[in-house]
C-alpha cells in the first residue's frame, strides 16, 4: 500500500511542472547549427569545382552534376528522394561548397520539388 | 506445427501495438496457455549485409547507424574499430574518452526508451512520458554535437568528426538522471501491479540462456557475469562493475537496466575527467577514398545495449568488403521466444517479450 501512495505522490508532483512539449506548427524548436537538413551548394568561382568527392562518398547516389567543355560545373542536383542526410558530402567537400541547412520541413505535393537543382544563379 | 481441433492459432502482431508493425508471433493456444510460438521476422529487412558488398567503407559508415536506430553509435564504433585495427591506426586518449562518453550516453538513452516502452506495454502510461523527457535531453545533446538525433555519423575511421563540445550539457544530464531514476523506481519498482505482472514471469535459467546465445543485460539478469566491456580496449582505463542479478525473471531484467544506467553514469563521469585532463585531440584520420582493408578476415565485438554485437568482415584487399556479417543481440532474443513463451499465458506473452528489449531493425538488418 505504501508503494502505491509513494508512486501516486510522485505522479501528482508532475502536475505542477511546466510542460516540456511545444505546440509544433505554431512554435518551432531551435535547431542546432550542426543540424543536417535541406542541402545547399554553391556553384561558381568560389564554389564547386567538380572534383567528384561528394559523389564518391555519398551512400545513396543522390548527387549528380553536369560539367561543360571546360569542366566547369553548370548544374548540380541533389535528389532528396534518395538523400539520407548523412552529411558525408558536406564533411568531405574540399571547397566547403555544400551546406546542409537547418530546414527540415521538406514535405511537398510535387515530387519534382524534391530534386534540388542548383545552377549558380540568383534563384538558387 | 500441427494444429488440432482444440487449439487456436493466433497472430500476435504485426498490427499489435507492442510489435508495432514489424514482428509477427504465430502462437498456438490451448485456452490461454501458449503451446508453441513461431516468430516471423523480416518485415524490416533492408539487406544491410549484402548492401555492404557494393559500397566503399566510407559510403557504408553512415548507414550502419540504422542497424539499431536507438543506439547507432555502437555499430559505427564497430565498423570504425575494424578498419582502424586492420590498418593499424592508434586512437589517442581523448578520442577514446569521447567515444566511451558517447557510447554510454547512447546506452542510457536506449535503456530509458526501453523502460518507458516496457511499462507502456504493461499498461502504465506515465513512466513513458517521464523517460521520454529525460531521453530528450540526451538526444538534444547529440543533435547539438553531431547534427542529428539518431543517425549520428559522428565516429569516423581514426577518430571522431569533430572535437567534443558543450561538456557542461553532459554534466547537467548526469546530474539530473539519478534523481529521475529514483522517481521511476518510486513509481515502478515496488508497484504491486507491476510486481504481479513481472515477478516470476519468463524465467531464464543461466545454462539455457547461454545455450541460446543470449547476451547483454538479459544474460546478466540471469546471474551470469559476462560483460564484453570488461575486456574491451576502449574501456581499459575505466573502472566499472558489471550489473549481475540472480532473480532471472522479467522484473530482474527491468532492475538490471536501471542499475546499468547508474553504472553508465559512473563511466561517463570517468570519461569526462579524462576529457578535462587531455586537451589535445590528436586524431589519426585517413583519406576515406583510399581505404582498402588488407586481404583477410576481421572480427570485433562490443557490448551494445541489447547484448553483444559483433562484426565479421572478409576482405580480398579491395575497397569494398567481400562479405560482411553482423551479430546482433536482439536476433537471438527473438529466436529464444520459441522456447521461452511455451507454457506461459497469453497475457504474460507481451510482458516477457517486452522484458527482453528486442529491437526489430537489429533482428532483420
Amino acid at each position: 500500500m505504501f508503494s502505491i501512495i509513494e508512486g501516486l505522490f510522485t505522479v501528482i508532483k508532475h502536475l505542477f511542472m511546466k510542460p516540456t512539449t511545444l505546440e509544433y506548427p505554431e512554435k518551432k524548436r531551435y535547431q542546432s547549427e550542426m543540424f543536417r537538413g535541406k542541402p545547399y551548394v554553391k556553384i561558381g568561382n568560389d564554389g564547386c569545382v567538380g572534383c567528384g568527392i561528394c559523389k564518391k562518398v555519398c551512400p545513396a547516389k543522390a548527387i549528380e552534376y553536369i560539367q561543360d567543355n571546360n569542366k566547369k560545373v553548370i548544374s548540380y542536383t541533389f535528389n532528396l528522394e534518395k538523400c539520407i542526410f548523412c552529411g558525408n558530402c558536406m564533411y568531405y567537400c574540399p571547397r566547403g561548397a555544400i551546406k546542409l541547412s537547418q530546414e527540415f520541413e521538406l514535405a511537398t505535393e510535387q515530387k519534382e520539388e524534391l530534386k534540388l537543382n542548383y545552377k549558380g544563379g540568383c534563384d538558387d | 506445427m500441427t494444429i488440432t481441433a482444440t487449439t487456436l492459432k493466433l497472430n500476435l502482431g504485426p498490427q499489435h501495438p507492442s510489435t508495432h508493425g514489424v514482428l509477427r508471433l504465430i502462437l498456438e493456444l490451448d485456452g490461454e496457455k501458449i503451446l508453441s510460438c513461431e516468430p516471423d521476422v523480416g518485415y524490416l529487412h533492408r539487406g544491410m549485409e549484402k548492401m555492404a558488398e557494393n559500397m566503399t567503407y566510407i559510403q557504408y559508415l553512415p548507414t550502419v547507424d540504422r542497424i539499431d536506430y536507438l543506439a547507432g553509435c555502437f555499430y559505427s564504433e564497430l565498423l570504425c574499430r575494424t578498419v582502424e585495427k586492420a590498418l593499424g591506426i592508434e586512437l589517442s586518449l581523448r578520442v577514446k574518452a569521447i567515444r566511451v562518453a558517447l557510447l554510454e550516453l547512447n546506452r542510457i538513452s536506449s535503456h530509458l526508451l526501453w523502460i518507458g516502452a516496457f511499462l507502456m506495454d504493461l499498461g502504465a502510461v506515465s513512466p513513458f512520458f517521464y523517460t521520454m523527457r529525460e531521453r530528450e535531453l540526451i538526444l538534444r545533446y547529440f543533435e547539438k554535437l553531431t547534427g542529428q538525433r539518431m543517425m549520428y555519423n559522428y565516429f569516423i575511421f581514426g577518430g571522431v568528426r569533430k572535437d567534443i563540445e558543450h561538456i557542461d550539457d553532459i554534466e547537467e544530464i548526469i546530474k539530473i538522471l539519478p534523481e529521475k531514476l529514483d522517481d521511476y523506481e518510486k513509481i515502478i519498482t515496488n508497484n504491486p501491479i507491476f510486481l504481479s505482472r513481472t515477478k516470476g514471469k519468463g524465467i531464464i535459467e543461466p545454462h539455457i540462456a547461454i545455450n541460446n546465445a543470449i547476451t547483454g543485460v538479459n544474460l546478466r539478469a540471469s546471474g551470469v557475469n559476462y560483460d564484453v566491456r570488461s575486456n574491451d580496449y576502449l574501456y581499459k582505463n575505466f573502472e566499472f562493475s558489471p550489473v549481475v542479478i540472480n532473480e532471472k525473471d522479467a522484473w530482474a531484467r527491468y532492475k538490471a537496466r536501471i542499475l546499468e544506467i547508474k553504472e553508465s553514469i559512473k563511466l561517463i563521469k570517468q570519461a569526462l575527467e579524462i576529457l578535462k585532463k587531455e586537451q589535445s585531440l590528436n586524431q589519426n584520420l585517413i583519406n576515406p577514398l583510399t581505404i582498402k582493408l588488407p586481404d583477410g578476415e576481421y572480427y570485433h565485438e562490443i557490448e551494445a545495449p541489447r547484448g553483444m554485437a559483433s562484426i565479421y568482415i572478409k576482405s580480398t584487399g579491395l575497397d569494398k568488403p567481400y562479405r560482411l556479417k553482423w551479430r546482433t543481440g536482439s536476433y537471438y532474443s527473438v529466436n529464444f521466444l520459441r522456447s521461452l513463451l511455451v507454457g506461459e499465458y497469453l497475457n504474460d506473452a507481451i510482458a516477457i517479450f517486452g522484458s527482453l528489449d528486442v529491437i526489430l531493425p537489429e533482428v532483420d538488418k
